[in-house]
């Protein structure tokens, strides 16, 4: 008790934490950062995504130490992002300067610019590559014969293709001078559509693809046409200090998703809504779920839990349901003789004896609910 | 990333920080790691938390204060800490935390909780604070789920972690509904919450995060204190903030507000029964006694024996070297005026208690 007992509640965890990082020691070869970064980038992806913080070397490593938890891994991107210094504030990037190494429309068979089918195993069979057991080192492309024909053409995004004809319904325009930020200024209902963006973009990965899920499932009335989904580079720009010109500091990988969603919005001109997704990293069912979520939140309804949007930003965050689902854990004793002390005085007050204990023996002593009952 | 065509050196276009400090070097990301790879703490600001959010935290207290039970919001910052696991506490202590304080902090009315220890070692590595776990000695007591037993003064503060902020969730779980019902004051949904509790049960079924008036105009969560502790907000002395990270809200219990616990003329608000128990270790009957089921798995049947002991351990490590030391043993005054009445709880033993709650038929 007493000081030594704290003393050994600190000990406690030093050896917690010394056991949790002998499990990823073990008695292989070290992981690298540059490994986890260049081998497992779906990884980093969500754990950046779902932190925040654009920052894939950071992101490894934080993937390093959470054991591969993506959740754990954004979160402590998260807490080391809550202590940096802001210099600046970049300039609204147009998603169209994306440089895309994938760009896909289902809603035409063509579309200006082409499809871009880029990196991707959505047409591959899923069978296990017994191969890679003893690694596999070699680049399939290595032999690939390419010539450099330059700067790529900047896309024409499909959706403008629809606006030009008066089908696509603008949503509210965000406040792109002075958005909100939601880690900065906590978010109350009925929310901003640039506050439910972030959230969005923030969201869990798992939790987004199952409530955009939902509504596709019959829970709502969202099934939308993508219009685009792009991975790509985005320029992050800045206004330099000096000259006051934009200047691009650095690129940023994301994944864009675009849909129109047959929900008319207005009677007397019917228009297509629109929904959007943006995620760090490649994530394309993030995106999506995303797209899907924000299409269905702007149609303000509480019919299904996806239209909800406070039901939504509510359950989304990983760092909040993670955290408050695990506490769970924590010691729960003083509430639990609190509960206990209640069902003993209603079971009592319903003349049910009130000192049983199991036992092979108690069976007998079970008074009938029917009969003793003084319930009023 | 190495799908697309990210320059070969990855995020390394750096710009230089403008004038202003750099708390980080960041002409690359291996300097930036280099520099924290020494101590997990240092390079970060007094108390972690910058002054800009401390002093956005005070803020927000201070109109907490103001407005006695009413949800401040505030933006929570992401912790070293999950969320959930006493975020909101550590974040509204670290904001008011000077060197010169010492610190308490409980979890469950135990000092040596690693949860406990855990937030402790934050606040002493970053914040510089002594710790205690004599609740007499300590300035600011942080605390999950419970008020100490002993009495505390208008010196201290106390900051109770808070999981949900708002008490009408159990009748609504949307936010923006229920801060409607509170500009109104519209209670009228708890109010048949509770009414339909006795009508099912008898009586009121809220074990703990009881519904509590203060200041006879927000209803508020109290936290998952116990019914026990919830009197001991009445009236107090001392300045109770409560904090939640996860929720990002922030409300107090000034000193001297009057506290009601939400009841009926003909139902009246009961605290937890201990009839005929005590700490097995002090012999404490005015003490929130928790129950602990102990195997004699040494003998050979598989019987259990359950004992009841002190939930607050530093008062009962006070009272079994000082057996009968009052609650109040450290004020200049007599009588204990804090918590439960005792003659309610000390005296009753189990057929007492079932009378009673005929009683009240």
């Amino acid at each position: 008790m007493g000081y030594v007992a704290v003393t050994a509640g600190e000990e406690l965890v030093e050896r917690a934490e010394q056991l949790f990082e002998s499990q990823r020691v073990g008695d292989t070869e070290d992981v690298s950062v540059d490994q986890i970064d260049e081998q497992l980038s779906r990884l980093t992806a969500r754990a950046m995504g779902e932190g925040g913080l654009y920052a894939p070397r950071l992101a490894a490593l934080a993937v390093k130490q959470a054991q591969g938890d993506t959740v754990e891994a954004a979160f402590l991107l998260r807490a080391y992002r809550s202590t940096l210094e802001r210099f600046d504030e970049s300039v609204t990037v147009d998603p169209s300067a994306m440089i895309a190494s994938r760009r896909v429309s289902p809603a035409f068979k063509d579309v200006p610019g082409g499809q871009i089918l880029g990196a991707t195993r959505d047409y591959t069979q899923r069978l296990l590559d017994f191969d890679l057991v003893g690694g596999s080192p070699e680049d399939p492309t290595a032999e690939w014969d390419l010539t450099d024909e330059g700067d790529p053409d900047r896309l024409t995004n499909v959706t403008e293709l629809l606006r030009e004809e008066g089908l696509l319904h603008d949503p509210d325009e965000p406040d792109v001078d002075d958005p909100a930020d939601t880690t900065r200024e906590s978010v109350t209902h009925p929310a901003e559509r640039d506050e439910v963006l972030q959230e969005l973009a923030r969201g869990e990965t798992g939790a987004v693809t199952a409530l955009g899920y939902s509504t596709l499932r019959g829970y709502g009335r969202v099934h939308p046409t993508l219009a685009e989904v792009r991975v790509g580079e985005l320029p992050v720009r800045v206004e330099h200090p000096y000259t006051g010109d934009d200047v691009t500091v650095t690129h940023t990988n994301v994944t864009e998703s675009e849909a129109v969603v047959p929900v008319y919005e207005k009677r007397d001109d019917p228009q297509f809504a629109f929904g959007y997704g943006l995620t760090f990293g490649r994530n394309e069912r993030k995106a999506i779920g995303m797209t899907v979520l924000d299409a269905s939140i702007q149609l303000e309804s509480e019919e299904a839990p996806a239209e909800n949007a406070e039901f939504v930003l509510d359950t989304i965050d990983g760092m909040d349901s993670f955290g408050f689902i695990e506490h769970l854990k924590l010691p729960h004793y003083v509430t639990f003789q609190s509960i206990l002390d209640r069902i003993r005085a209603i079971r009592e007050r319903r003349g049910l004896s009130e000192d049983r204990r199991v036992g092979p023996d108690d069976q007998s002593a079970e008074t009938p609910v029917s009969g003793t009952s003084d319930d009023d | 990333m190495t799908d697309h065509a990210t320059p070969p050196d990855g995020e390394t276009p750096d710009d230089e920080p403008p004038d202003g400090g750099a708390p980080v070097p960041t002409d690359s990301v291996d300097a930036a790691l280099a520099s924290l790879d020494s101590d997990g703490v240092a390079g970060y600001n007094y108390a972690y938390l910058d002054e800009h959010t401390k002093r956005e935290l005070r803020r927000s207290m201070l109109k907490a204060v103001a407005i006695p039970g009413h949800q401040v919001p505030y933006a929570s910052r992401p912790m070293p800490l999950a969320r959930g696991w006493g975020t909101g506490g550590i974040q509204a202590s670290l904001s008011i935390l000077g060197p010169d304080d010492i610190f308490k902090v409980i979890d469950q009315g135990a000092d040596e909780s690693v949860n406990a220890a855990n937030i402790r070692r934050l606040a002493e590595n970053t914040a510089d604070v002594s710790t205690t776990t004599d609740t007499t000695e300590a300035d600011l007591i942080q605390s999950r789920h419970r008020i100490p037993e002993e009495v505390l003064t208008d010196e201290q503060r106390l900051v109770l972690q808070v999981p949900i902020t708002d008490a009408l969730r159990m009748v609504d779980s949307s936010d923006a509904a229920n801060r409607r019902r509170h500009a109104h004051k519209n209670y009228g949904k708890m109010w048949v919450h509770l009414y339909e509790n006795v009508v099912e049960y008898g009586e009121i079924q809220i074990a703990s995060r009881y519904p509590t008036m203060v200041a006879d105009r927000y209803l508020m969560d109290p936290s998952p204190i116990p019914r026990w502790d919830v009197p001991k907000l009445d009236d107090a002395d001392h300045l109770t903030v409560l904090a939640a990270g996860r929720e990002a809200r922030i409300y107090a219990v000034p000193p001297h507000t009057e506290v009601e616990p939400l009841a009926f003329e003909d139902r009246s608000f009961t605290v937890e029964r201990f009839p005929g128990r005590a700490c097995h270790a002090c012999e404490s009957t005015d003490t929130y006694l928790v129950e602990v089921s102990e195997g004699a798995t040494e003998s050979e049947t598989d019987t259990f024996e359950t004992r009841y002991t002190c939930n607050d351990s530093s008062f009962c490590e006070k009272r079994r070297t000082n057996p009968g030391i009052p609650k109040d043993h450290h004020l200049d005054r007599e009588g204990v005026d804090w918590g439960p009445e005792l003659s309610d709880v000390a005296t009753d033993d189990a057929e007492n208690a079932t009378e009673r709650g005929g009683n009240d038929e």
